[in-house]
């Protein structure tokens, strides 16, 4: 299900609309749904230690991993998101014991239906980041940023085209 | 496969008992040879009760909402049928002491071509797994095979699947028939209703078609038992199992072979977790 990448004269082309590019030095938007426990507080560990981590990403808190809903998915891809960054504890540190097992099915089953009806599957990315992983949500955010932005500007499905 | 005499026979016995207050069952459309969904509370008109190859509508459908309360209500169910009326019981929607099942131990279903249907060709339980009473003989459970659309399109490049989708998505009207169609959809208030929230993209547009089906079928991921009543229903005949059938297919190979109303009381895939699930696609 790979496909290449294509970067035409200095432009990034969109992955899914080979008809839409992006100019070099394009920044992407990315919608970063954390859980509180964990993730949230991995992120504040990762600004109180003063590591750099690309600026592209938007926080939003919820309470558990399993809060999120996929439409939450499909909302933040059809504004303005051109990828999805999802994060809660690792297995068997759910703060409500179980909560992140029952989201790793859904998160599956989401990811591979998105991948399916034509969106990259690098767009949407799920991690799991512990509250003392500061440095390891740092990488995580710049992985997932470069990942992106060599997929170019989300276009399809987007609210604004209609 | 014609059982139209004995569920005739069943029928009358259960309304000279007393048994049932209505009986869903099918009779023959008035203008082709096709059978249309058909409720009788009066005996006199159980003659024109049929069921042939051409009995295609999941008639559990019928039995929401809230019927079964205070009703006892009588249905024929195929293989697939009984299989959401199962559902239905485990997540307490029916109740069980309130319905009698007549099941058919299904060979395949006719479309309108006079041709087996894939839903029928790849079925994997055709025997009714909740029933009464059992019309023909068992024939056991199936193997279960990967949808050949979904193997086909999974090959293709992601430009063309999207832009497929796309195609799909812009064709719906968003009349929601296959919503009302499914047995499985039966909450009062659905989220997919909401048009003018700004939460929600309830526009009937591409955007507004694609953000309700996708939230539909991820809701009925890991319990819809491809009966294929919402492709029936679909005014732009949109290939709606494609949807269903892909996460059917991601949850059987991941979630030890999970198949949605087999089992008594089985809620469906995402009501229960291993620990050994796969983990390969987390960061």
């Amino acid at each position: 299900m790979e496909t290449e990448v294509k970067e035409a004269q200095g432009k990034i082309v969109s992955a899914e609309n080979p008809d839409i590019s992006a100019p070099a030095d394009w920044k992407p938007v990315i919608i970063g749904i954390l859980c509180n426990w964990c993730s949230y507080a991995g992120s504040d560990l990762t600004g109180t230690s003063r590591i750099q981590y690309p600026p592209n990403i938007r926080i939003i808190r919820v309470p558990c991993s399993s809060r999120v809903d996929p439409w939450f998915i499909i909302k933040s891809l059809q504004s303005t998101a051109d990828g999805v960054l999802i994060s809660g504890c690792h297995p068997g540190d759910c703060h409500y014991i179980t909560g992140n097992y029952y989201a790793r099915r859904r998160f599956l089953v989401a990811k591979k239906l998105l991948n399916f009806i034509g969106y990259h599957e690098n767009r949407v990315q799920f991690s799991w980041v512990s509250a003392a992983e500061g440095q390891k949500f740092a990488k995580v955010v710049a992985k997932v940023t470069e990942d992106i932005k060599k997929l170019g500007p989300l276009h399809r499905y987007k609210k604004e085209n209609f | 496969m014609d059982y139209s005499n004995q569920i005739r026979e069943i029928t009358s016995k259960l309304f000279a008992d007393n048994k049932i207050d209505y009986f869903v069952g099918y009779r023959q459309n008035s203008f082709d040879d096709s059978q249309v969904p058909f409720l009788i509370t009066d005996p006199a008109e159980i003659p024109k009760l049929v069921f042939t190859d051409k009995s295609v509508f999941n008639l559990a459908n019928y039995l929401k909402p809230d019927h079964t309360k205070r009703k006892r209500v009588g249905l024929v169910v195929k293989g697939c049928d009984s299989r959401a009326l199962n559902l239905m019981l485990t997540e307490s929607q029916v109740k069980r002491e309130n319905i009698y099942i007549i099941g058919i131990c299904c060979e395949g279903t006719l479309d309108d071509k006079g041709q087996k249907p894939q839903n029928c060709i790849e079925c994997v339980m055709p025997d009714p797994v909740v029933y009464d009473e059992i019309l023909g003989t068992p024939s056991g459970k199936k193997k279960y095979t990967v949808n050949a659309d979904i193997k086909e399109l999974a090959e293709k490049a992601l430009n063309e699947r999207a832009d497929y989708f796309e195609e799909i998505f812009a064709a719906c009207i968003r009349c929601n028939a296959c919503r009302h169609s499914c047995p499985l959809c039966y909450c009062a208030k659905c989220c997919i209703d909401q048009e003018t929230s700004t939460l929600y993209n309830g526009a009937n547009t591409t955007s507004g078609a694609m953000h309700a089906l996708m939230t539909w079928s991820l809701h009925l991921a890991g319990r819809c038992v491809d009966c294929r009543n919402c492709e029936k229903a679909c005014p732009s005949h949109l290939p709606l199992h494609l949807l269903h059938k892909q996460n059917e297919n991601v949850i059987y190979e991941n979630f030890q072979h999970h198949l949605a109303g087999m089992e008594k009381d089985d809620r469906g895939a995402f009501y229960k977790y291993s620990l050994s699930d796969p983990d390969d696609f987390i960061l």
